[in-house]
């Protein structure tokens, strides 16, 4: 593999490439889907080809190919510098790039069991039970338990003289029970929705989520929204569990930080961001409770590798420090345009697409306060658990979320639950109402592993450290 | 086209050989896809790719399993079907399974256009600097992007299915942007590369952006809406994803269920799904290659039929409609050629009706509260005005809406007569403007 990378590497430098980076990724995947006690999908694939980005004339250019060939991977570099001096017919500055060292390097996820060598048999069996105790529940007329497993081997080379092999392991999955009727399509998931949840790492990773261990709790919740009360409407103080506050740091603080977003790049499809350059170090994003970090070194999390695909290697950075913000997630030219050098964010979703500034593990650190701490100091108001619905505006300041489930708090106590809540907000006046934030006990990382962006779309599967936090005075039952 | 289709044909029919399932279905999924990306008025991604993906399903008994791949040499191909097989064979019994379909008659449509395949980098190129001249040339500035796709679609299967198709799309975007927050938005889908009016494209964006400029507020609450097609498109794509489905009616989950031929929306709102018209884009088959039909969802407001695959067609004991998405499918059958029927109006004149509302231009990151009354929240973006006295009075900061939108349908006062592509040359819905009665905002940008 590495003299056909070289290769193409030397053949764009041949057709006039300043620059030339050459990937070759090979994925393979396996899902499981059940629903409703019928096995639904039992499904591999195996994808691999090579895709090669250059700058010629100042510009950019990248052609993929699935033919692995000598031949054919020379003249994908060849048309990736074709199509690098067509965009110099519109005239612009050269593309510039920030310095990065030469790598010479192989890193390998965690991997304790392979899940591709676990039977289909077991993986199927596993599914079936943790469904057949949904369904045990008679309010519950809907159930659907699923896994997944990705595996990613990764070569990559460049005109800088770097050369970079990586491996590693996906792997994830979850259940949901609902409760449909009356209007209502009321779900409750398990450990998380939206495809469950995900890390890096094999079978253990299954095993260490016990599907079938909270399906009953599940189905008994799901069955218990039936005749819940719809969340209230006005202005309240909230709890939001671990996984919600995943995505709010997703959301609200993940993109917004995006250099590619701040510059205007994605201003046409996904949006730009409230953010400007000169923010850097002199906004306050939220309350003294909140530091974000952007993270690609933490073991078994969705968002780490060794080098993303511009080889640059992993990094922890802070983001937001003190309720400060710090620090943009870039790539080595949006990097350079503010006078910095790449913290290594750019990753693409597969061979035929080119990299992205992409989140890597964005995590709010831990607090001091335990749950149960943090709802007996709430006099009154609301804990929110699991996300159900996600919505922001194009600048990502103009959010609103809703949730599977929800539970009163009075006087320091939970009351009772409410089906259905939402909430709303504006980005750095939420992050500045946040006044507690629990401690590393109840801290983890959760995988999102459907992170879209870019054009053609790009799935980038991230990460974020979160643990349960307070918000006071936040818009609920909105539109209720 | 018939060498593209013979290629992905002869790669579906071998790939069907391989197994020794006691049926196979093969789908061939063949795509050139190149795009120019554009942003502060330069290229910034230029894009493209060439790719063939096979997917094999095998079926023992009522046992399936699913392989794809992206090699075609006889020993990957080999292997992808083995592990279909492989799957079905460790899948459990399900009894619903009617097994796959017998072969029916296609009506082929030509939807391949020369333009569209001769549209390289260069062209693109020239394409978006027309667009960008016209930003440019205000102090604006533009982003967007100018796409050429080539997709051939082939679907064989053990009893006899033997289909193939290759259609061609240009999809062009322009967001045009100004310095005191004003932003504009046009878009141009279709199959044919000559038919983009690259120039004109690049003003209707930039003129709109000029005349957002400096957004005022508007109070959350009710107002009449005067919806551009762009921002229609995402209302009915959303009510095709929890609605339309045989799946979804059946679980209980759409506003269809239990309520067929019941009034559902007002008499102005009828909603088909029509990959036969001669204006549709995409295939005339479905992912199992069977036909795909002309099905009224919405009829004057009375509540249609879903639409079907052979899984769901078997189950509630009706037809197949031709609606199947690749297998396996967690979503159910899904329509794929949306269209809301147009009335007689001009977008001026839905305007001029209203005394005092809010005009969309499009909408931003719409997502599903609740899915039975199909509550969508999401945003406005790139050109929403204040209505007052049936003109536009003033640009507005981006609102925030929560809607049933079931509802929003039963108040239509007046739909537009021309429509407009939105989506890609594999689905893309045929929409006009509306002007509905009552339309919540419950939040803004500040």
């Amino acid at each position: 593999m590495r003299d056909t990378l070289e290769a193409a590497v030397e053949a764009a430098r041949s057709a006039g490439a300043s620059y030339a980076d050459v990937r070759f990724v090979d994925t393979g995947t396996q899902e499981i889907s059940v629903a409703n006690g019928r096995v639904e999908g039992v499904e591999s694939s195996a994808s691999s080809g090579i895709g090669v980005r250059v700058i010629a004339e100042g510009r950019w250019g990248f052609a993929a190919t699935s033919l692995l060939d000598t031949d054919s991977v020379t003249s994908a570099a060849r048309e990736a510098v074709e199509i690098a001096k067509a965009s110099a017919l519109v005239a612009a500055d050269p593309v510039r790039l920030s310095d990065v060292p030469i790598a010479e390097d192989r890193w390998e996820g965690p991997c304790d069991r392979d899940p591709f060598e676990v039977s289909l048999e077991d993986k199927i069996a596993l599914l079936l039970a943790a469904d057949e105790i949904m369904r045990a529940e008679e309010s519950v007329s809907l159930t659907k338990a699923h896994l997944g497993f990705t595996r990613v081997h990764k070569h990559f080379a460049s005109t800088v003289g770097s050369y970079i092999e990586q491996r590693y392991v996906e792997s994830g999955g979850g259940i949901v029970a609902y409760a449909v009727g009356e209007g209502d399509v009321l779900p409750r998931s398990y450990p998380n929705s939206h495809g469950g949840d995900w890390r890096q790492g094999g079978w253990e990773v299954v095993e260490d989520f016990d599907l079938a261990g909270n399906a009953a709790r599940v189905a008994d919740q799901a069955a218990q929204l039936r005749s819940a009360a719809p969340c209230p409407s006005g202005v309240r103080d909230i709890i939001i569990d671990g996984s919600q506050i995943a995505l709010q740091v997703h959301e609200s603080i993940g993109h917004p930080t995006e250099l590619d977003r701040v510059l205007g790049d994605e201003a046409a499809f996904a949006g730009t961001s409230f953010l400007h350059v000169e923010d850097l170090g002199a906004l306050r994003y939220g309350s003294e409770h909140v530091t974000v970090t952007a993270d690609a070194t933490v073991p078994g999390s969705l968002g780490s590798f060794g080098y993303d695909d511009e080889g640059v290697p992993a990094q922890r950075d802070f983001i937001v420090t003190d309720g400060m913000f710090t620090g943009f997630q870039s790539s080595r030219e949006s990097a350079l345009a503010i006078g910095r050098v790449s913290n290594g964010c750019m990753r693409a979703d597969g061979w035929n697409r080119i990299p992205l500034i992409r989140m890597t593990t964005i995590s709010l650190e831990p607090g001091e306060w335990s749950l149960e701490d943090l709802i007996a100091d709430t006099e009154d108001g609301l804990y929110f658990e699991t996300n159900n619905s996600w919505s922001i505006d194009d600048r990502r300041l103009n959010f609103q979320f809703a949730c599977e489930i929800g539970w009163e708090i009075k006087n320091g106590e939970l009351g009772r639950m409410v089906k259905s809540p939402n909430y709303t907000g504006i980005t750095p006046e939420f992050w500045g109402a946040c006044d507690a934030v629990c401690s590393r006990d109840q801290w983890r990382v959760w995988g999102l592993p459907n992170c879209g962006k870019g054009e053609p779309m790009q799935v980038a599967h991230v990460a974020h450290g979160a643990s349960p936090a307070r918000f006071r005075g936040v818009q609920v039952g909105v539109g209720r | 086209m018939s060498e593209r289709e013979d290629f992905a044909r002869d790669i579906a029919a071998r790939a069907v050989e391989m197994t020794d399932a006691e049926q196979t279905e093969a789908v061939v999924a063949a795509s050139d896809v190149a795009l120019t990306r554009f942003a502060n008025n330069r290229i910034h991604q230029n894009v493209a790719e060439t790719d063939v993906q096979v997917s094999v399903r095998a079926v023992i008994g009522t046992r399936q399993g699913v392989a794809s791949t992206n090699h075609l040499d006889h020993d990957s191909l080999a292997a992808c079907s083995e592990a279909a097989a492989r799957a079905a064979a460790s899948a459990p019994d399900d009894p619903d399974f009617p097994g796959l379909p017998e072969p029916r008659a296609v009506t082929q449509a030509d939807r391949a256009r020369d333009t569209t395949i001769a549209f390289d980098a260069r062209s693109r190129a020239l394409a978006v600097r027309s667009i960008i001249d016209q930003s440019d040339s205000r102090g604006l500035t533009a982003a967007g992007a100018v796409r050429a796709a080539t997709h051939t679609l082939a679907v064989a299967n053990s009893l006899g299915v033997d289909v193939a198709a290759t259609n061609t799309g240009v999809k062009a975007t322009v967001l045009s942007s100004g310095s005191h927050g004003g932003s504009g938005w046009a878009s141009f889908t279709g199959p044919d590369a000559s038919e983009l009016a690259a120039p004109a494209l690049g003003d209707e964006a930039a003129t709109l952006a000029e005349r957002s400029a400096d957004p005022g507020e508007l109070e959350p609450g009710r107002y009449e809406v005067v919806l551009a097609p762009e921002a229609v498109a995402d209302i009915v794509d959303f009510l095709a994803y929890v609605g339309f489905s045989a799946r979804a009616v059946t679980e209980g989950r759409s506003f269809m269920s239990g309520r067929t031929g019941e009034k559902v929306m007002s008499d102005s709102i009828t909603i088909l799904d029509d990959a036969l018209a001669d204006h549709a884009m995409g295939p005339t088959f479905d992912f199992e290659g069977m036909p795909k039909r002309r099905v009224a969802l919405v009829e004057a407001g009375i509540a249609g039929r879903p639409v079907t695959d052979s899984y769901w067609a078997a189950r509630t004991g009706s037809d197949n409609t031709g609606h199947a998405l690749p297998a396996p499918n967690p979503y159910g059958p899904m329509p794929m050629n949306l269209e809301i029927a147009a009335g007689d109006a001009t977008l001026d004149e839905l305007v001029a009706s209203v005394k005092r509302g809010v005009y969309v231009t499009r909408f931003h990151y719409v997502n599903v509260e609740e899915p039975v009354p199909v509550v969508l929240t999401g945003m406005t973006r790139d050109g929403t005005f204040l209505i007052e006295d049936g003109r536009l009075t003033r640009p507005l900061k981006n609102l925030r809406f929560t809607q049933g939108m079931v509802d929003a349908l039963c108040d239509v006062r007046g739909v537009t007569s021309e429509r407009r592509f939105v989506g890609s040359e594999m689905g893309a819905s045929y929409v006009p403007g509306l002007a509905l009665g009552s339309f919540a905002f419950t939040g803004q940008t500040g």
